[in-house]
């Protein structure tokens, strides 16, 4: 049966075939029962905004399918793209734990199935198991790295050229794509977006991307981009 | 260096304040078999950003800046560590390197656990596990708020960066 939005929805946590390679979801069967009867299946569209930085949590939500955009927003209305969440991650898990308000947005950029369980239920659920209080654990400490290198990339790097460089490597270096010569890797955002992550204009972006292609340091085909020269990439990673 | 700590967590009268200390009777036992206890001077490095986490610092007294570097050499502070925090904590509970530096601004003293005494540790014992994740959770709200004023303040450059 055709599914909204094109998605294949897992009904059970206890079946699903991709729960292995998944952080949070490699859990013993005792847990996994545990949070099938706590969680809700949902599907979202593109574009479902799951949670609103400074929303009173209402609790986790788990990403099965799809990407989901994570940002902070300024009284000014200016946008900061912290990360692109990939399956496998729990979204509002600190605001959750803690019962401080969500510190982050989390908008969808494909159709994503996400499992979503309620702040009391998940406490308990913690308490209950401690496998998966270990997970979270750990979850939390990738979280937390994620927000040092973004802090050290916003705060320590000389322009935007060299942001867009660091950005742009971090994003080749994935999908085994690192040990190639002339790395690929599609371009899911658009240049607005990729400002947003970079802290810049949507016109520096355009512009720097303009000199990258001028200067035959990469190369666009199509939404995919080919690093022709990683050494003149790397050099300004690290010169600016 | 004269130190008003007690060497054994058990008795330490300033445990209820403190954000990872406050554990029952039978955790905090364990972690006091595991863990050992150092005096360590103003200026010092506890780790430096990089290097693999072999242990966790529980901080007992003083204060502590975390910091992140450039490539050149710059440094900006994330925070001010107080006492009772857990110092390498995610990095050591994701077996990876050190994200921040730690470098002491007074006169500390720490308890020092090793990485696998505390993975033992908090498996053995949900509650710890659960205390660890309530700090991790304050850390990661501290580091959050850090990256908007970094990233969404006022200037393009930041303001605190020392060379």
């Amino acid at each position: 049966m055709l599914s909204p939005y094109g998605l294949d929805i897992i009904e059970s946590c206890l079946t699903c075939k991709m729960r292995a390679e998944r952080l949070f979801c490699d859990l013993p069967t005792s847990a996994l029962q545990a949070f099938e009867s706590i969680k809700y299946a949902t599907a979202y569209p593109k574009g479902a905004v799951l949670f609103v930085e400074g929303q009173a949590p209402r609790g986790i939500f788990v990403l099965c399918k799809g990407r989901v955009k994570l940002s902070i927003c300024a009284t000014d209305g200016k946008t900061l793209i912290l990360k692109i969440a990939e399956p496998g991650e729990v979204l509002g898990l600190s605001a959750t734990v803690s019962g401080k308000p969500y510190e982050l947005t989390a908008e969808t950029i494909d159709p994503c199935q996400v499992n979503f369980v309620k702040r009391d239920d998940f406490l308990r659920f913690l308490k209950d198991h401690a496998d998966a209080c270990f997970k979270v654990a750990e979850q939390l400490s990738e979280k937390y790295n994620n927000a040092c290198h973004e802090v050290r990339a916003l705060g320590l790097s000389h322009s935007a050229a060299e942001k867009l460089a660091k950005l742009l490597l971090e994003w080749s270096s994935r999908n085994g794509e690192a040990v190639k010569q002339e790395p690929r890797l599609k371009l899911a955002l658009t240049h607005e977006e990729i400002a947003q992550m970079i802290g810049t204009s949507r016109e520096t972006v355009t512009r720097l991307f303009a000199d990258l292609k001028k200067r035959q340091i990469v190369q666009a085909k199509g939404s995919t981009l080919v690093i022709r020269n990683k050494q003149a990439l790397k050099a300004m990673a690290t010169n600016g | 260096m004269e130190s008003t700590i007690n060497h054994s967590c058990v008795d330490c009268v300033l445990r209820p304040d403190r954000l990872f200390c406050d554990l029952p009777p039978g955790a905090l036992q364990a972690f006091d078999s595991i863990k050992s206890l150092a005096a360590v001077a103003r200026g010092t490095v506890l780790f430096r950003e990089g290097q693999l986490a072999r242990s966790v610092c529980v901080l007992c007294e003083g204060r502590v800046r975390l910091s992140v570097s450039s490539e050149s050499g710059k440094h900006l502070t994330l925070r001010i560590a107080v006492p009772g925090e857990a110092l390498g904590l995610s990095a050591a509970l994701c077996d990876r390197a050190h994200e921040v530096t730690a470098e002491a601004l007074e006169d500390l003293q720490v308890a020092v656990v090793r990485r696998k005494d505390l993975l033992r540790f908090l498996h053995e014992h949900p509650e710890a596990c659960l205390q660890v994740v309530n700090l991790l959770s304050q850390d990661l709200h501290v580091a959050y708020d850090r990256v908007r004023s970094v990233g969404l303040g006022r200037t393009r450059r930041p303001r605190d960066v020392t060379v």
